[in-house]
This record gives structure tokens, C-alpha cells and sequence, in this order.
């Protein structure tokens, strides 16, 4: 049995320690909004916060977690920059299919807590691990430099 | 044959003191006892720890094989492909039809039954410096492995090296010597780091240079080399190339996990010692180690060979963009791990080669490495990208995460792929 912290909550899961992060998410814990992509950290879809920065839990085993506290999309609600990013995204629209977003949305909280008025040179870089196939990708960047407005 | 009378009289004798215990210990279980057939667990436990400390298995197993099963290919340059061979308790195929005799002659002095002469891609010269006791003990372990009926495909070796019998004059340069006694001016330690260093672990064979023989070099022992494509780095105590730089406890923490924060990760058939090997050795076997590699004379690296002009600005940014979507979802674009600390690339030797060998090789093939926390494994990236990509990748990791010039262009992957 291995604690994991998600979400200020203690979860008891009973995997071996090699098993991603993600598939004690979803398929031990039920948390299906972290969504699963291509499995090698490639794509930035299955982006969840540890300690506050971005990771991608397809490609981090639980037994390295070592009691670090766990954040997915489920757990931000009443995180006023996750509330400003959320107000952003809707007021513009940005998600197409949505299957990427959550993780899009992981990642720009983490960029924005990090710097909190990144430049679009910032905004690629940190943004490039994460792959929209709809192609939002410019309405992303406009959502984060609102966002960075917005909890100014 | 004097053996095998006195052989049987000494299990005639070992059976009678055995049942005159017996006699006299009404507890006894003869079913525990050891034979010549059924070695004792103590053995067994002990030969499998000399078999990871030789790391037997990685070579006798092909890729995605029965372990110990052989069939891996190894691509001589100039003398063609060796196969290993099958080392499971099969009589037909592996070696269950051999004395524990024939086993120990070809360990260590690389005959096989039938006066057949191993090549040395087989480290009997090293293997050399176990005991024949020892090699017993590792012959014991390997009756307990699943036997395994499939003879690897037969060596394809060039004229004249297709004759065996070439090996006699070879190890009169390089072969075997007859014993390895310890060095009284050294402590027991450094003599146990040495038995372990230049025998099982046979670091040379890739860490060495070769001489014109293709022995391993004694005048530039532990300089690094170039093996399979993969660099062998310096493991002598030079300061700027080799493990001067290395604290103890840095060198304890990649020889146990294959990872040292500020000298990056294991990978390629680095990766594969330490997942086969190196991460069985006991402490003790550790400190020796480091003791006796501690006291290599220093050796330079030699010199990139590589004259191109190197990666144009063009290369370079477009090296910065694909890093940052290909890369950077596992080393951040600082080369610190995103995810975990086995992602950690800052400070490797691999990132101060201006050649980039192992860069490229790592980006190309991916790696995979085994610890005590499960499998740790890097995608490889050669299906996914154009040459050109990987090599600007690797020219801009190399700068900005090295501080390394890299003395190569965006062609280095395409000739590296077409050398091949």
C-alpha cells in the first residue's frame, strides 16, 4: 500500500511503486480529468502539479513521490490564479476538442505562479511540451497574458 | 585420468563421514547436503552474485530473449558478428553437457570443450583473475537457470579470423596469465577493488583503448574509448576528463543507482551494467571499487576528431524549439528532471564531449535503465525526427546545457546512421 497526497486529500493505493502517477489517477483513484496522451511525456496531457510545478504523471512513478503533495485539474477551484487562468480560457474560448486542456491549464497556472507576466518568448517555452492537435495554440498565449492581467 | 578415481574416492569418503554424522547426529537431513549434482544454497547464492558481478547475463541474453539464452549479436569491426552463446543448463544447446572443468577452462582460459578457443569478446583474460573455485560456484548458479533449447545463430567472422586457432598467438600478448596474487604494498581493500575492477568487472574492455593486437592498452589503461558507437568515458583520476572530479560519494551513488546528481544518468551498455550488475555489489565490494579506481594514474581523453565548422545560428535555434517541445517535457529546459531526478542531465560526461557520441546515441536509441525503484527508460527519438532535427537537438543541448562547443553540424546524425 502507498500514500499519495492528491488535492490536500491522503489516498491508500494499493499499485507497486513503478506504476505511473496517472494510472493511480485514473484508474485506482477515478480522478479522469488528467487525461492520458502518449505515455512518454511527450505531449502534456496528462500535466498535474507536484509541489506546485508541472509534471507530467505518465512519466513519474509513485514510489518517487517520496509524501510530495499532488495537484490535478480537480483540485484547483479555489486557487484565485487558477480561477483567473479558468476566466481567461472561457472568456475567449479557447478550448476546441478539449482533450489537451487540462493539461494546457496545468501548465500555464504553473508558468504563471512561477512569472507572473511571461513574454510570448516565455510563454513558448514553457507551453511547448504541451501538443494541441486542434491548434489553440494562439489562443492559449492570448488567455495567459489575460490571466496575467487578471490576478495582477 | 587420475581425476576421476580420487574424484570418487573423495565423494566415497565425504559419504562416509556424511552417514557416520548421520549416526551420530540424529537431527541430520541428508537431503540438505551438498553433491557435485545438487550444490548447496550457500554456493548457489554465492555464484549468482559472482555472476552479476561479471555480468554474465547481459551479454548471453539477446534482446528481449530467454536470460542467459545467448543469440546477442557483437559487431567486430573488420572480423564480423559474434553470437553469444547459450549459457542455460540445456545439454543440446547451452552448456549442461559440460564438466564443471571444461566450465572453469573456459572462463578462464577461454578453451572450450573439444579444444574450441573462444574470442575475447568472451573476458576470459579477465575472468582469469576468479578462482577456479569461484567459477564452480558461478557454474552451480547456472544449473538452477530455466534451460533453454535454441542455439543462437552461428558466428558469421571473416577469413582469417574465422580460424580459433589465431587466439593461441593473441593471448600470448594478451591472454591469461596464470595467477593474480595480491599486492602486499597496497591494503587488502585496494586488492579487493582490484580483483574486482580488472576480473569480473572487465572495465577495460570498453574503458581502455586498444593496442594493435586489439588487446586492451596497458600504456593508456582506463583513457575512455570508443565501443559499439557509445563512448567509454575516462575512468582514470585525471582532473578535467576522468574521476578526479568525482567525489566518493558521487561515484557511490552511480555505481548503486546509475544515477549522481552533477554527473547525469547511466545509458546505453553503461545503463546496462548497472542494471545487470553493478547494483548487486555489496557496500563493502563498492568501497573497494572506488578505492582501486581511485588509484588509476591519470590518462588525457584523446582528442576530438571531428574538424567540421560546427552547428550554424540557424541550427542552434532550430535546436532551441524542438528541445523545448521534444525534450523539455523530462529535463525542463534547464537539464534539471521534470518528473524525476534520473532525468537530471546537468554535469554529464555526455554533455562535455564535443563529439557528441553518446548525445546523439542516446537521442537516436533511447535508453533503458534498471533500479531498485522499477524501470527508468528514455524514448528513442531516432523514428520520430529527421536527422537533421536530432542533430540540431544535440548541438544545442551540447551548448547550452554543456558549455560544450560542439565540433559537429547538422549532417552528424546522417553519418552516423550511414556508417553503421
Amino acid at each position: 500500500m502507498l500514500t499519495v497526497r492528491v488535492n490536500n486529500t491522503d489516498y491508500q493505493a494499493d499499485v507497486t511503486p513503478d506504476t505511473p502517477l496517472l494510472w493511480v489517477l485514473r484508474d485506482v483513484l477515478g480522478l479522469t480529468g488528467t487525461k492520458f496522451g502518449c505515455g512518454i511525456a511527450e505531449c502534456g496531457a496528462c500535466t498535474v502539479h507536484l509541489d506546485g510545478k508541472a509534471v507530467r504523471a505518465c512519466s513519474l512513478p509513485v514510489g518517487l513521490l517520496n509524501g510530495r503533495p499532488v495537484t490535478t485539474i480537480e483540485g484547483i477551484g479555489n486557487d484565485p490564479l487558477a480561477q483567473a487562468v479558468q476566466k481567461a480560457w472561457m472568456d475567449i474560448d479557447v478550448v476546441q476538442c478539449g482533450y489537451c486542456q487540462p493539461g494546457q491549464i496545468m501548465s500555464a497556472i504553473a508558468l504563471l505562479r512561477d512569472n507572473p507576466h511571461p513574454t510570448d518568448t516565455d510563454i513558448d517555452a514553457a507551453m511547448s511540451g504541451n501538443i494541441c492537435r486542434c491548434g489553440t495554440y494562439l489562443r492559449i498565449r492570448q488567455a495567459i497574458h489575460n490571466a496575467a492581467g487578471l490576478s495582477a | 585420468m587420475i581425476v576421476l578415481p580420487l574424484a570418487k574416492r573423495l565423494i566415497t569418503t565425504a559419504i562416509t563421514g556424511l552417514a557416520v554424522t548421520c549416526l551420530t547426529l540424529a537431527a541430520c537431513q541428508p537431503a540438505t547436503a551438498a553433491s557435485p549434482d545438487h550444490p548447496d544454497p550457500a554456493t548457489i547464492a554465492r555464484g549468482q552474485y559472482l555472476a552479476r558481478l561479471a555480468d554474465c547475463e547481459a551479454c548471453h541474453t539477446a534482446p528481449g530473449g530467454m536470460p542467459f539464452a545467448g543469440g546477442r549479436p557483437f559487431e567486430i569491426p573488420g572480423m564480423g558478428t559474434l553470437y553469444a552463446s547459450n549459457i542455460t543448463p540445456d545439454p543440446a544447446s547451452g552448456i549442461g553437457a559440460w564438466s564443471d572443468d571444461e566450465f572453469v577452462r573456459a572462463v578462464r582460459a577461454g578453451i572450450s570443450p573439444g579444444w574450441k578457443h573462444l574470442y575475447p569478446a568472451m573476458p576470459y583474460q579477465d575472468y582469469a583473475r576468479m578462482t577456479p573455485d569461484e567459477i564452480r560456484a558461478i557454474r552451480a548458479y547456472l544449473t538452477t537457470i530455466k534451460p533453454v533449447a535454441r542455439k543462437p545463430p552461428a558466428n558469421a567472422i571473416r577469413f582469417p579470423f574465422s580460424i580459433r586457432a589465431i587466439m593461441i598467438g593473441w593471448n600470448l600478448f594478451n591472454g591469461p596469465s596464470s595467477s593474480y596474487p595480491d599486492d602486499p604494498s597496497h591494503t587488502p581493500q585496494w586488492n579487493r577493488g582490484r580483483t574486482l575492477v580488472e576480473g569480473p568487472g572487465h572495465c577495460a574492455e570498453c574503458h581502455s583503448p586498444r593496442n594493435l593486437t586489439m588487446g586492451t592498452s596497458h600504456s593508456h589503461a582506463y583513457a575512455g574509448a570508443i565501443t559499439a558507437g557509445w563512448t567509454a568515458y575516462n575512468l582514470s583520476s585525471d582532473l578535467k576528463s576522468g574521476l578526479g572530479s568525482w567525489s566518493d560519494e558521487a561515484l557511490n551513488a552511480y555505481l548503486t543507482t546509475g544515477h549522481a546528481n552533477g554527473h547525469g544518468t547511466a545509458a546505453g551498455p553503461m545503463a546496462e551494467v548497472i542494471s545487470y550488475s553493478l547494483r548487486f555489489m555489496t557496500q563493502s565490494d563498492r568501497a573497494a571499487m572506488i578505492t582501486y579506481l581511485r588509484s588509476l594514474a591519470p590518462q588525457p581523453s584523446a582528442e576530438s576528431q571531428d574538424h567540421s565548422a560546427g552547428p550554424t545560428q540557424a541550427a542552434l535555434a532550430r535546436g532551441a524549439s524542438l528541445f523545448a517541445g521534444a525534450c523539455s517535457g523530462c529535463h525542463l529546459t534547464t537539464g534539471a528532471g521534470r518528473q524525476i531526478d534520473f532525468a537530471t542531465i546537468s554535469g554529464a560526461s555526455t554533455l562535455k564531449d564535443p563529439d557528441g557520441h553518446n548525445l546523439i546515441q542516446v537521442i537516436l536509441e533511447g535508453s533503458q535503465l534498471t533500479t531498485d525503484q522499477g524501470q527508468i527508460s528514455m524514448p528513442r527519438f531516432g523514428a520520430g525526427y529527421s536527422d537533421g532535427d536530432l542533430s540540431d537537438i544535440a548541438a544545442y543541448t551540447l551548448l547550452t546545457l554543456g558549455k560544450t562547443r560542439p565540433a559537429f553540424d547538422t549532417n552528424a546524425v546522417s553519418t552516423i546512421k550511414n556508417s553503421k
